[in-house]
């Protein structure tokens, strides 16, 4: 009995430590917090629709970026993923490969857009380089460990045809696996979306420099416009990806 | 028939042993020779070691020790590619790609001989088009060739699974429990048309069984199996006349 509590005691005193120590309970902070947010809610509406030409073009601007990026790195991320295969390279192509895959992971999205405007300069280009790269790094892990997932049985079969490692990834393991690699890039496309929204903030273009100027300006009736636009274009890109997912997803499951 | 009378060995496996990593030997010192044009059928209990040797037979696994031949060739040391206009392989699954339709299931036979950048882009060569259709006819199974797999049902999928091995053009074929799962009338007529097709390629067919009707159906020769050694062998299937129709072993 004593073991059992022994983990969640510990676990829910280090919680209590943590949020002591983040200021969970300065309570007179807490409700200053609340005052603000009736403030900055009413000063929110009605919001400012005259700025939906130029918040529009950002936005286009935002969508523009996350499809070419996420799509670059999509395409970019098969052959790392394939090579990450360990059923089909040797172990250390495979562990090089995924080494790789972790290393550009481990930078977040923000970041890689940093490095993309000191490396091609401020605009939209700098954040779809960031957003192709991130992709990369996260789609070739998931990939490489739904290829390895594959059935070996249909491997070994169509293996015995003679077909080459080329054949075998086109023939076996990309049909095999369709349904989780569109799942997974539509999944990458939505978080996207919502990531290219603040790289406006280091100057890779977008919706987050507008965002940036209402928020320094402290023009919360453009800003509500802006988030707004957000949730709908966020909506928008939901219903898509409902709407793809159950047009080539259902028709293809079974036994 | 060569010069002194006899059929030519299709397949030779001398004092064969295997054991998967860490464990024990599950091919314990197999001897067979397997003639050509002589359909063989191996039986046994589940666990003696029928997918195993089916598989070494194959080349996909390495023997431990022992040798294979095919038509007088060693296997050992020959990548899959190099063996596949000798041997093919049905596993107990099929191995079918079931996103893919059949004729695209029978067309991955013909990659072997097939390069990377024409059949990576989808292009087949027609006459391995009318080849694959000509398979799955042969299997009586051309009218769905544009079906997705996974909506055949298991005597299809078993179809094209031959048909995929017919485009291949293999001189023997290894099959793993083939037509176990199905009713008695079906694996019949399935069989019935492997022997034609078999008769017609002129192809060696050894496939694991556990029915002993199916078994006397297909088999000239009859090869016991018991925990990974071969412990009878029957030729011309005479023992068998004495079972029943359709019992287990």
């Amino acid at each position: 009995m004593r073991s059992k509590l022994f983990l969640p005691i510990i676990a829910a005193l280090f919680l209590l430590a943590v949020l002591a120590h983040l200021g969970f309970f300065e309570w007179d902070r807490l409700a200053r917090g609340f005052r603000n947010l009736r403030i900055l809610g009413a000063e929110m509406v009605p919001p400012d629709l005259t700025i939906l030409p130029t918040a529009g073009a950002a936005l286009w601007e935002t969508v523009e970026m996350s499809f070419a990026g996420t799509l670059l790195g999509f395409l970019a991320s098969l052959p790392l993923s394939i090579l990450a295969t360990r059923r089909l390279f040797s172990d250390w192509i495979s562990r090089l490969a995924r080494f790789v895959a972790a290393g550009i992971r481990t930078i977040p999205v923000l970041l890689w857009a940093i490095v993309f405007v000191i490396l091609v300069g401020l605009g939209p280009l700098a954040g779809t380089f960031g957003i192709a790269a991130y992709t990369v790094g996260y789609l070739a892990k998931i990939y490489a460990d739904l290829f390895e997932g594959t059935d070996p049985e249909i491997i070994e079969a169509v293996q015995s045809t003679g077909a080459s490692k080329l054949q075998l990834v086109r023939y076996v393991i990309v049909p095999e696996t369709a349904n989780a690699i569109l799942a997974q890039v539509l999944f990458m496309l939505e978080y996207n979306i919502r990531a290219s929204s603040i790289l406006g903030f280091v100057g890779a273009g977008g919706l987050g420099l507008v965002i940036q100027i209402y928020l320094q300006s402290l023009n919360y009736r453009r800003l509500a416009t802006v988030l707004l636009l957000v949730l709908v274009i966020v909506l928008l890109m939901d219903g898509m990806s409902a709407w793809l997912r159950k047009r080539f997803l259902l028709s293809t499951q079974g036994s | 028939m060569t010069q002194n009378g006899h059929a030519p060995i299709a397949l030779n496996a001398e004092q064969v042993w295997f054991s998967y990593a860490h464990h024990d030997a599950v091919l314990k010192n197999v001897s067979l020779s397997i003639p050509a044009g002589k359909h063989t059928v191996i039986m046994g209990p589940s666990g003696a070691g029928k997918t195993t040797l089916l598989r070494v037979l194959a080349g996909i696994l390495k023997p431990s020790r022992g040798r294979i031949t095919v038509f007088d060739q060693p296997v050992d040391g020959r990548g899959q590619r190099e063996l596949s206009p000798l041997i093919g392989y049905i596993p107990q699954q099929l191995g079918l790609v079931r996103n893919l339709s059949a004729l695209d299931n029978v067309l991955m036979g013909a990659l072997g001989r097939l390069g990377d950048t024409k059949s990576l882009l989808g292009l087949f060569p027609r006459q391995e088009i009318n080849a694959a259709h000509a398979a799955l006819d042969m299997m009586g199974i051309d009218h769905k060739s544009a079906e997705q797999v996974f909506h055949l049902s298991g005597g299809e999928r078993q179809r094209v699974a031959i048909a995929r091995t017919l485009l291949q053009r293999p001189r023997i074929v290894i099959a793993d429990e083939f037509a176990s799962d199905l009713d008695l009338a079906m694996a019949y007529e399935i069989l019935d048309r492997i022997r034609g097709a078999a008769e017609k390629e002129d192809i060696t067919f050894i496939m694991s069984m556990h029915r002993i009707g199916l078994a006397r159906r297909f088999g000239d020769e009859v090869l016991a199996l018991e925990a990974g050694a071969i412990v009878r062998g029957f030729i011309g299937n005479e023992i068998l006349e004495t079972d029943q129709e359709d019992t287990t072993v």
